[in-house]
């Protein structure tokens, strides 16, 4: 079967980069801050898709990437190139130090944990000035990148490009990993991973650290766009715009995180005229693709036949697996750890 | 000599937090997962009474009879249109459909309301009484009083009557209780409905020191987490201490260290209490099935 969605996205992204030189500023702003949200909606699928742990805490890391990368690079003096994958390092390693404790505890728990980690972030980047300068926010110094000057959106594009493309090629890589498979059974059945020989602490706990990666660079990118850092944009509302991107997109699927990615930064654009309508989108478009489309707009273009089904839970579940799942879950309606 | 000031202000927020823990508990007994949504009950209810009082009028107890119902039917309609098509998923997909209600409500809150803050009256125009010379201010012991009285009519509800029992039957086995003839989903609309009422209670009652503006109801949510998941998640007097022990301890570490610690303490709780004794003070300790 023909593999078009990637082969449609390599042609736009050619032809993006073509383009760049006849965009006007604001497209082309529109489409960096794309480049940073797919980064991160890939990196959300990870240990929302395909390792299947709700966490509520990347938007906390995407902060910490986009403070991280201003800082590296105002402070220390560290080149773009340095920086970025710095800062997801340094999101990376707090992502782990919240995940490591966290995957302990299970299911909703694991909710809790990482909502209440985001407010407390969300706290840190207005109350610790004396880094962050609170409430002010933070402008983004120029950039350089040997020795040229990244001061317009469209001097920006191309590093933010192959950067983007670096982390899609990652994440591919990753996912076909053993690694990857592991994430996926341990989803699946989380018993039978243990029988196999995983260690599915450890696999939750870097599937936590990997997407806390891509947060960390998309937050840097993300700043890198905007050229200011807001403390209040990492928030509950940017969490679930990602959920939402991941959702509508397709929970594990690369292809559908991007595609949700584009999907939920222009349409909020499109309507910064009406307070409150971006929220009663989401909302909206959450509610209907969890009911009526679980597997998202990939699942679609699965069925389609344009995107190629993986076996790493991208496949359609059928009729018979859905039954059988729906019996299952019948007759076990409390997930099997809270059996009283 | 402000200690007693202090315990008067944090009893009563802990109250408040112990109704929202209650919401969140019901729903977690019958159907096993948290919802996100309850913060809206809370706006929906503050709301309801702001329109009911100050913009028609009327009297104070027709805007928390009218902030009661507009709770209870919100409940209703999220786990009629939400819930309901979801209820054999898995946890995942009915917490984020939640999370879905929940900004949705958002969203429709802004649209009528925008982005400005409103005030509420409190029930007895800022009196206050002197007991044992502490001046406490009316409205505190007004949401104690209130809020025990809610407990008390849920304790009835679930002792006295025969829907009460059949929530109680559903939360133990839902399988045992369909087998005796109980219907679920009637159990799950009275959950909701009764989530969303304590929700606009609490919403009405936190009104007058929270002010009105469309998420009002996500921070105190997360205290509710906080006071559920403290008390264990599954039980009914564990909110109520779990909520009492939240307020009491921010409004003490807000009096004595930092007010700015006020807003993360809850978070803190959550998070000691998660990795510490993940199934609270309260909570029967779950056992893995294989």
């Amino acid at each position: 079967m023909m593999n078009r969605i990637p082969a449609a996205g390599i042609a736009a992204v050619i032809l993006l980069s073509a383009a760049s030189i006849f965009l006007d500023p604001y497209t082309q702003y529109l489409v960096n801050l794309i480049m940073s949200y797919v980064v991160i909606a890939v990196g959300l699928n990870i240990v929302l898709g395909f390792a299947g742990q709700l966490s509520f805490a990347h938007s906390a890391f995407m902060g910490i990437g986009a403070y991280a990368t201003a800082l590296l690079m105002a402070e220390l003096h560290f080149p773009l190139p340095l920086a970025l994958p710095a800062a997801g390092l340094i999101s990376a390693v707090v992502g782990l130090c919240v995940g490591l404790p966290a995957v302990r505890v299970r299911g909703l728990y694991l909710a809790l944990v990482t909502i209440a980690c985001l407010y407390f972030f969300s706290w840190v980047f207005v109350h610790w000035t004396s880094v962050t300068n609170g409430t002010n926010g933070m402008a983004v110094s120029s950039l350089t990148l040997l020795g040229w000057r990244l001061d317009t959106d469209a001097q920006k594009f191309y590093p933010l490009l192959i950067t983007m493309l670096l982390m899609m090629a990652l994440a591919s890589a990753i996912m076909r990993s053993r690694l990857g498979r592991a994430l996926v059974m341990v989803r699946d059945a989380e018993l039978a991973a243990q029988v196999c020989g995983i260690n599915v602490m450890q696999t939750k706990a870097l599937a936590f650290a990997i997407s806390a990666f891509y947060a960390g660079v998309g937050g840097g990118m993300f700043a890198i766009s905007i050229s200011f850092i807001d403390p209040h944009s990492f928030g509950i509302l940017q969490m679930v715009t990602q959920f939402g991107m991941v959702l509508i997109g397709g929970l594990s699927s690369l292809a559908g995180a991007a595609i949700g990615a584009v999907l939920l930064t222009v349409l909020p654009e499109l309507l910064r005229e009406f307070r409150g309508a971006e929220e009663l989108l989401y909302g909206l478009l959450m509610i209907v693709f969890i009911i009526f489309m679980p597997d998202g707009i990939a699942g679609f273009l699965r069925r389609r036949g344009w995107l190629k089904a993986t076996d790493l839970g991208g496949r359609a579940p059928s009729r018979a697996d859905r039954a059988i799942n729906r019996k299952t879950v019948a007759q076990n309606p409390l997930h099997e750890s809270e059996q009283p | 000599m402000d200690l007693p000031v202090y315990l008067v202000v944090g009893i009563s927020n802990g109250t408040l937090y112990a109704l929202m823990a209650l919401g969140l508990v019901l729903i977690y007994k019958t159907q096993n997962f948290v919802p996100f949504v309850n913060g809206e009950f809370f706006t929906a209810g503050a709301f309801a009474a702001f329109t009911v009082f100050k913009i028609a009028m009327l009297p104070y107890w027709a805007a928390v009879c009218i902030a009661v119902l507009a709770g209870a039917a919100i409940g209703l309609i999220c786990e009629r249109a939400v819930i309901r098509p979801l209820a054999n998923s898995h946890h995942l997909s009915l917490v984020m459909a939640t999370v879905g209600a929940s900004i949705l409500l958002q969203g429709m809150a802004r649209l009528r309301w925008g982005d400005d803050i409103y005030t509420f009256p409190p029930l007895l125009a800022e009196a206050k009484v002197t007991i044992a010379s502490v001046p406490i201010a009316m409205q505190n012991l007004i949401v104690i009083i209130a809020s025990l009285i809610v407990m008390a009519v849920l304790f009835g509800f679930f002792t006295y009557t025969k829907l009460g029992r059949q929530v109680k039957a559903v939360s133990q086995s839902l399988v045992g209780a369909q087998i005796i003839g109980v219907n679920p989903n009637r159990v799950y609309r009275t959950t909701w409905m009764l989530s969303g009422a304590i929700g606009a209670v609490a919403g009405v009652l936190a009104a007058p020191f929270t002010l009105l503006y469309p998420d009002m109801g996500s921070e105190i949510l997360i205290k509710g987490f906080a006071a559920a998941i403290l008390g264990g998640l599954t039980s009914i007097p564990g909110a109520l201490i779990g909520g009492l022990a939240i307020g009491i301890s921010e409004t003490l570490i807000g009096g004595y260290i930092n007010t700015v610690f006020i807003k993360i303490s809850a978070f803190a709780v959550i998070m000691i209490v998660l990795l510490v004794k993940p199934q609270g003070l309260f909570g029967t300790s779950s056992i893995g099935r294989v």
